[in-house]
């Protein structure tokens, strides 16, 4: 690909080095994400995609191999790490859990006004944030953190992280424990931000009807590895590869699985769920 | 108020020393402002606020809870002594509950603050108290300790106390906008 | 590089060393008591063979209880700065208010006499002392033995309506969270740092600044803290928790000979250690 914005070379980890609790999280993961691009890490827990994804952003530093983020060198010990926070935004999971200011304007402005940046800015980047995330400027900045819902909570935790303008934003499970609306929702403003804002997104799930609806590449870890990688269509798509990584498939991908083992003709490779629905028009219509 | 008799004040208690004793094993404690120790200790606040949640039973056990980690965990010999590490540290909460149930009904936010800044003034005035009494400091010392490191002390106390329990409360911070609003 | 992010390495909570000792297996009870007699022996003697012997004891227990030495060492190696600053200044400062024995020197207020001199190093000697008990006790004793060992010896505070089962029901609650807010609290730096968070920067005499800049992690660990709190209230409730009700028990401890030895020990040498006029 073309200058990759993400590039990771052979990067090892080992947690503990040197003591009796050492564990290896990463053995030479190499990966590589263009500009713009919507991919998703899949695999176990434990399969090192924290650590990965830690990496991306500067809060680890590579102990053996290379991470190259958006021009920076995060092995160089005198990379400015500030800066490359601001350029990755890593949003952990819950993140509704690092909300400490009592209004919510307050808290999404607090890492622009970390940043130095003129109120007037500040201020643009706040309403900017809120818009993308679907929490209406005029009507919430002033209100109290305290008395929001879970997934209203969340979007403020986003829209903290969006106001500061990353070109290349990391999730870790996005989606976990709202509830299916709020889910649906925040998934659509994902796919927004990595389209029309050209959010370069990477994110980490456990959830296959996620990963099917949002991601262009899929990497599949496994024990510190990246086991295989690939479209979601040769992902699920392949019984195989399925089987041997122990994936779990979209619901869509599920039922076409299902259909195909009774002996229905069905096309395998199809896995969005516009694509399963025309597959099963397909064989009711004879 | 007796201490431990509804569940609540239990697991508030326990949930709160936890807190105590991990400020005090790891560098969540430290506020790095100058004082005369270089450092001001916020370990004290869990005993202020739960002093000022669920009363002074309470208050006095998360402060037991504070000292004993303390007296576990000290290097500098000072602390190694029962009377200066324990006891002192047990009226902690209850001094902050006093203050917070007095001044409550005046203004709150005035209550919470003034309890933590009492709350603070008294693991600084009565520890240095003891060590004093015991033997180990002498009182010029201590009293210039007490302005010192004390006073910053109990201004950084102040500030988190309100910041938790209104928290906590649910209380609003008094501002009615945001700073994004400002000018607007 | 993730150092600036760790905090769980220093939780030494707990630490406990199975050599199956002797000690070891004492009932935790007698244990606890033995344990505090001695320690209280050490507060108050000031005596200088008194001392001596007491560290002798000490050190005696670490070869009992199979604990290599250097456990206790390594608690008295970062506190090596302090002891002597701390005898510096008890030697020059507390002169004046030490009565008696002989002056050896004197210059204006700096009075250095036999009776200072003694202060000073059986501070040392003290401080020596309890922090080796101290370490051979909780090495030598899990913590559910310790709170157990506790709650029994408070029981008969009960009579006079202390309410020792809920006391040491929130010891063993906090002890259980520690752990857990450790780690949460590592993800919260995290998490506070990858959104530009920043601590400890800042020109040092802003003591509101800097406190506030502290506050993206103080608030979150004291929220989480109200909402686990809030499950553990609500899970107990449910399973109908009634405190001050009667409660029977799961552990029993049976006292046994070595049990009372134990404590006969510790008391004799108490009385030992206070005995000493030197």
């Amino acid at each position: 690909m073309a200058q990759p914005i993400v590039s990771v070379t052979d990067l090892s980890h080992v947690y503990m080095e040197g003591t009796p609790l050492a564990h290896q999280a990463l053995y030479n993961v190499s990966l590589q994400v263009a500009e713009g691009e919507c991919v998703a890490i899949i695999g176990h827990t434990g399969s090192g995609k924290s650590t990965l994804i830690q990496h991306f952003n500067g809060l680890m530093r590579p102990q053996t191999g290379k991470v190259v983020v958006n021009g920076y060198d995060v092995s160089d010990p005198k990379v400015d790490v500030k800066s490359l926070r601001r350029q990755v935004g890593l949003v952990f999971q819950n993140p509704e859990d690092q909300i400490f200011e009592k209004l919510i304007g307050d808290d999404i402005a607090y890492g622009p006004f970390k940043m130095g940046l003129p109120l007037e800015e500040v201020r643009e980047r706040v309403e900017w944030a809120m818009e993308l995330v679907g929490l209406s400027f005029e009507e919430m900045k002033d209100r109290p953190t305290y008395a929001l819902s879970g997934g209203q909570k969340r979007k403020v935790a986003l829209a903290g992280v969006l106001a500061l303008k990353p070109k290349v934003l990391v999730l870790d499970e996005p989606t976990a424990g709202l509830d299916p609306r709020s889910r649906q929702e925040l998934l659509e403003r994902i796919l927004h931000l990595n389209k029309k804002e050209g959010l370069t997104v990477i994110f980490v799930s456990h959830n296959m009807d996620e990963v099917a609806r949002l991601a262009e590449r899929v990497f599949v870890m496994a024990n510190g590895r990246i086991a295989c990688e690939g479209t979601p269509r040769e992902i699920f798509g392949n019984r195989e590869i399925l089987r041997e990584h122990h994936i779990g498939t979209p619901e869509s991908v599920d039922i076409l699985y299902k259909l195909h083992d009774q002996g229905y003709k069905v096309d395998l490779s199809a896995y969005l769920p516009e694509e399963t629905a025309a597959e099963i028009l397909k064989l009711l219509r004879g | 108020m007796e201490k431990g008799l509804t569940v609540r004040k239990i697991v508030i208690a326990g949930v709160l020393g936890a807190i105590a004793i991990l400020l005090g094993v790891t560098r969540l404690g430290y506020i790095p402002v100058p004082t005369a120790a270089g450092n001001a200790t916020i370990m004290h606040i869990p005993a202020v606020i739960g002093g000022i949640m669920e009363g002074w039973g309470v208050g006095m056990i998360i402060g037991l809870i504070f000292g004993v980690s303390s007296f576990l965990n000290a290097t500098v010999p000072l602390f190694k002594d029962p009377l200066v590490a324990i006891l002192p540290r047990l009226f902690i909460g209850v001094t902050a509950y006093f203050t917070y149930v007095g001044l409550k009904r005046t203004n709150e936010y005035l209550a919470i603050g003034l309890a933590g800044f009492v709350g603070a003034l008294t693991n600084t005035i009565l520890v240095l108290g003891m060590a004093v009494i015991r033997g180990y400091m002498a009182f010029g010392v201590a009293l210039t300790t007490a302005v010192f490191n004390g006073l910053p002390e109990a201004i950084v106390s102040v500030i988190v106390t309100l910041a938790v329990v209104t928290a906590w409360k649910k209380l609003g911070s008094g501002k009615q906008k945001s700073k994004v609003s400002g000018g607007l | 590089m993730s150092a600036e992010f760790e905090l769980s390495r220093n939780i030494t909570i707990g630490q406990y060393l199975p050599t199956g000792s002797v000690i070891h297996r004492l009932d935790p009870r007698f244990k606890l008591a033995s344990f505090a007699i001695l320690i209280l022996a050490i507060a108050i003697c000031g005596t200088y063979v008194g001392n001596l012997f007491a560290l002798a004891v000490c050190i005696a227990m670490f070869s009992v209880s199979r604990i290599p030495l250097h456990y206790g060492l390594s608690g008295i190696k970062p506190a090596i700065p302090f002891i002597i600053i701390l005898a510096l200044l008890q030697l020059l400062f507390y002169g004046e208010i030490a009565e008696g024995g002989t002056v050896y020197f004197e210059w204006g207020f700096i009075k250095i006499s036999s009776e200072s001199i003694r202060l000073v190093l059986v501070s040392a000697m003290r401080f020596v002392e309890v922090i080796f008990l101290s370490s051979v006790l909780t090495l030598s004793t899990s913590t559910t033995e310790l709170t157990h060992g506790m709650e029994r010896l408070l029981g008969p505070l009960e009579k006079i309506r202390f309410p020792v089962h809920a006391f040491s029901l929130i010891i063993t609650i906090a002890i259980r969270f520690v752990p857990t807010f450790a780690m949460e609290m590592e993800k919260m730096m995290k998490a506070q740092a990858s959104r530009g968070a920043e601590f400890g920067t800042g020109e040092w005499w802003r003591i509101v600044r800097r406190t506030k800049d502290m506050l993206p992690i103080i608030i979150p660990l004291f929220n989480v803290a109200l909402s686990r709190a809030e499950d553990l209230i609500l899970a107990m409730e449910t399973r109908c928790y009634t405190p001050g009700s009667a409660r029977t028990r799961y552990t029993h401890y049976k006292a046994k000979g070595r049990d009372y030895l134990a404590l006969a020990i510790s008391i004799a040498l108490a009385a030992a250690v206070l005995a000493i006029p030197w």
